[in-house]
């Protein structure tokens, strides 16, 4: 259901390296934009001859079919001007925009989906975690999130217990903190920004903000590809497709309570695009 | 031996998966296929004037095809892995690693405009696809009438795994799998093969994994 | 009514598609189910959706006598009961989720499913045994009329490959239809083939493919 807050919303269209200066046609929420990049760094989106909003933030391009109330959140942490930015690219999914992000905030797939590289079945337990609203910001946040992994990341050698922070700043977008391998103290950054192209169909980009100075660009863009394309066949295999915020339909646990506030902040806010609001 | 690949080419994927049924060691070179396109750009291109990935190198012999690669690592490290004597299992593994390049070219058109937004008529490739899967199927199931599980002769072999990757992957281009049971259990067969590693959109069999749950004997 | 249409029996899949220790997806009348063979041989199904994040169980995977969802490894037993939460390893769970088990058994080689327990046992086609199953996206009507064959209650008889075979038919939708071949049991193998190729063909031609249209 396309709902003010919806319409409202900031959406990622793009990679500012990627755009074409002779527009490149794509949807949002079910209509039809085209996004043009430009030689003089102003890209712009143009919906029925309209020209939309537009921010360049992340390395993306972000526009809204409304008139966004607020700015695009911001990541402070990726400021850091040691860190390595990585464009991952885009990976269209058959799925609820609203699952796709719901996917990224839970770990409690990683044995299964992820095996032995972000989680091993012989380390399944997701262990008590703090997750809250925060009324001051506005955002879904989960903190002191610890899970064993056996390949945290590109960089990580061996099996570490890795602590994770999430955080949900918009409804189609999260991004997560990661103890960082390298940097014992400092957090690395990976964001899921989504572009809802109708309720059950979504681009996904993903981006890094990551302290790494052995792995080749190329080769972090592939880690997450990987990790990626493993939730794919599962997003695409959910029933049903939209995310239920009727709580009979499906059945949380406490390794579930980031996914639990998630859906009840959607419900909060009426952003319900994606989601189904009573089992049908 | 160098191969320039991709984690997401179920191409490459080919070439990995027999090199590690064969235990024998790659070394990888990462392209950046998507989205930098780096196997259209120049150190490439000079590789391979098709423009296109896997490349296996080994010494100066470079090859841009995978079927030939799998030919070439079966030969030199598993000659089980090809057809050899018979002049009709020979035949009918090359026109396996032919029928290969129409999988490649209808499901995997099919999942590169599904996936990654590739151009493409969509709805022609994922019908030929199906034309494709209901060819296989039927030859499936006649192999298990005769008692073989396996497209060619009693083992597997480079034509089994020429046609795996394109067809576990199907459904990434929307075309369902749901009803070829005679497929299904072939790609078992292959998954549950010591030296079998996956790709993103492949599962492992975790059932083949000792399960940690299971009370120990006493 | 929906008591007597739940009650019935329907041909699901053919048994020797169903290796131990393996699950896979089928359809029923209200919808997809998950049908898996212990690793005893005993054949059990069950709706095809996790009641934890709604991922079809017929992409999960099957150890001893329980099927695991391949999205979290929730774990089910024979009786559809969740036995295990890998996320909660010490928690027992409430025995209320379930992932809705559905009756299922088999005769002349054939799996057949039914939403509630049938009284009687389905249809028997003695000294017959299943050959294949193919998906036909048809009617029955036109499946019938392909390949000239007699219709009664969704079995269609009829000549295929110089063979008497029979037909079992699982109607998905208005143009789709799971259809279950059976042979007389002492069929050689060549002539199987043989059924296994006219019945691509039939499917050809009730699907108006080809120049046999």
């Amino acid at each position: 259901m396309t709902t003010d807050a919806v319409r409202n919303a900031w959406y990622p269209v793009g990679l500012l390296s990627g755009l074409s200066v002779d527009g490149e046609d794509s949807l949002l929420l079910g209509e039809k934009i085209t996004v043009f990049g430009s030689d003089d760094g102003t890209p712009r989106v143009e919906s029925c001859g309209h020209i939309l909003p537009v921010v360049q933030r992340f390395g993306h391009l972000w526009t809204s079919l409304g008139a966004p109330d607020k700015d695009l959140f911001t990541i402070p942490e990726a400021d850091h001007p040691d860190r390595t930015l990585v464009d991952v690219g885009v990976v269209r999914v058959k799925c609820s925009p609203l699952r796709a992000v719901e996917n990224f905030l839970d770990v409690a797939h990683f044995p299964f989906v992820h095996t032995d590289i972000l989680g091993a079945e012989t380390h399944p337990e997701v262990r008590d975690y703090k997750v809250e609203i925060r009324d001051e910001v506005d955002e879904v946040w989960a903190t002191k999130v610890e899970f064993f992994q056996p390949q945290a990341a590109k960089s990580a050698g061996g099996g570490i217990t890795t602590e994770y922070m999430y955080r949900v700043p918009a409804p189609t977008c999260s991004v997560l903190y990661k103890t960082c391998p390298p940097r014992p103290g400092e957090w690395d950054v990976i964001a899921l920004f989504v572009q809802p192209l109708a309720e059950d169909l979504c681009d996904v980009w993903p981006w890094m903000a990551l302290f790494d100075d052995e792995s080749s660009m190329t080769d972090l863009i592939h880690f997450q590809q990987l990790i990626f394309l493993q939730d794919r066949s599962i997003l695409e295999n959910q029933i049903p497709k939209k995310l239920p915020l009727d709580p009979a339909m499906e059945t949380p646990t406490r390794a579930d309570l980031t996914s639990v506030a998630y859906r009840r902040w959607l419900k909060r806010h009426s952003y319900t695009y994606g989601a189904q609001l009573v089992a049908e | 031996m160098i191969l320039y690949d991709y984690i997401l080419s179920p191409s490459c994927y080919k070439v990995r998966l027999l090199a590690s049924l064969l235990g024998v060691q790659l070394e990888l070179r990462a392209v950046d296929f998507h989205p930098g396109r780096e196997h259209k750009a120049d150190d490439l291109l000079n590789l391979n004037p098709a423009g296109s990935i896997p490349i296996l190198v080994d010494d100066d012999f470079v090859l841009t095809e995978s079927a030939a690669m799998l030919a070439y690592l079966a030969s030199k490290y598993g000659p089980d892995w090809a057809a050899d004597g018979d002049p009709q299992a020979i035949a009918l593994q090359h026109q396996w690693l032919a029928f290969s390049n129409r999988l490649t070219a209808t499901l995997g058109g099919a999942r590169l405009v599904e996936m990654l937004n590739f151009e493409g008529d969509l709805e022609a490739l994922q019908s030929s696809g199906v034309v494709a899967l209901r060819e296989l199927e039927a030859a499936l199931f006649a192999r298990r009438v005769s008692g073989g599980t396996f497209l060619v002769g009693d083992a597997p072999s480079i034509a089994d795994i020429a046609c795996f990757p394109y067809v576990a992957l199907a459904p990434d281009g929307s075309v369902s799998l749901d009803p070829y049971p005679s497929i299904r259990l072939w790609m078992r067969a292959l998954r549950a093969l010591p030296g079998f590693i996956e790709m993103p959109g492949i599962h492992r069999l975790h059932e083949l994994a000792q399960d940690p749950l299971a009370e120990p004997d006493s | 009514m929906a008591a007597d249409t739940d009650a019935r029996w329907v041909p699901i899949a053919v048994s020797a598609d169903i290796l131990n220790g393996t699950v896979v997806p089928a359809q029923m009348p209200k919808g997809p189910i998950a049908v898996w063979r212990a690793a005893s041989g005993h054949l059990y199904a069950n709706g095809d959706r996790c009641p934890h994040r709604g991922m079809r169980l017929s992409h999960g995977f099957v150890r001893g006598e329980t099927l695991s969802c391949i999205y979290h490894g929730w774990r089910f037993g024979t009786d559809g009961v969740c036995q295990k939460i890998p996320a909660h390893p010490a928690v027992e769970p409430p025995k209320t989720i379930n992932c809705g088990p559905v009756s299922v058994t088999e005769v002349n080689g054939v799996v057949w499913g039914a939403a509630a327990s049938p009284v009687d046992p389905p249809v028997q086609f003695a000294g017959y045994n299943a050959l294949r199953s193919l998906l036909i996206s048809a009617s029955v009507e036109a499946i019938s009329s392909a390949c000239h064959g007699e219709t009664v209650e969704g079995v269609i008889t009829a000549q295929l490959g110089g063979q008497g075979t029979i037909l079992l038919t699982n109607v998905h939708g208005p143009d789709e239809a799971l259809v279950i071949a059976l042979l007389p049991t002492a069929t050689s193998a060549q002539d199987r083939v043989k059924v296994s190729t006219a019945l691509e063909a039939l499917r050809r031609t009730a699907e108006g493919i080809g120049d046999a249209a």
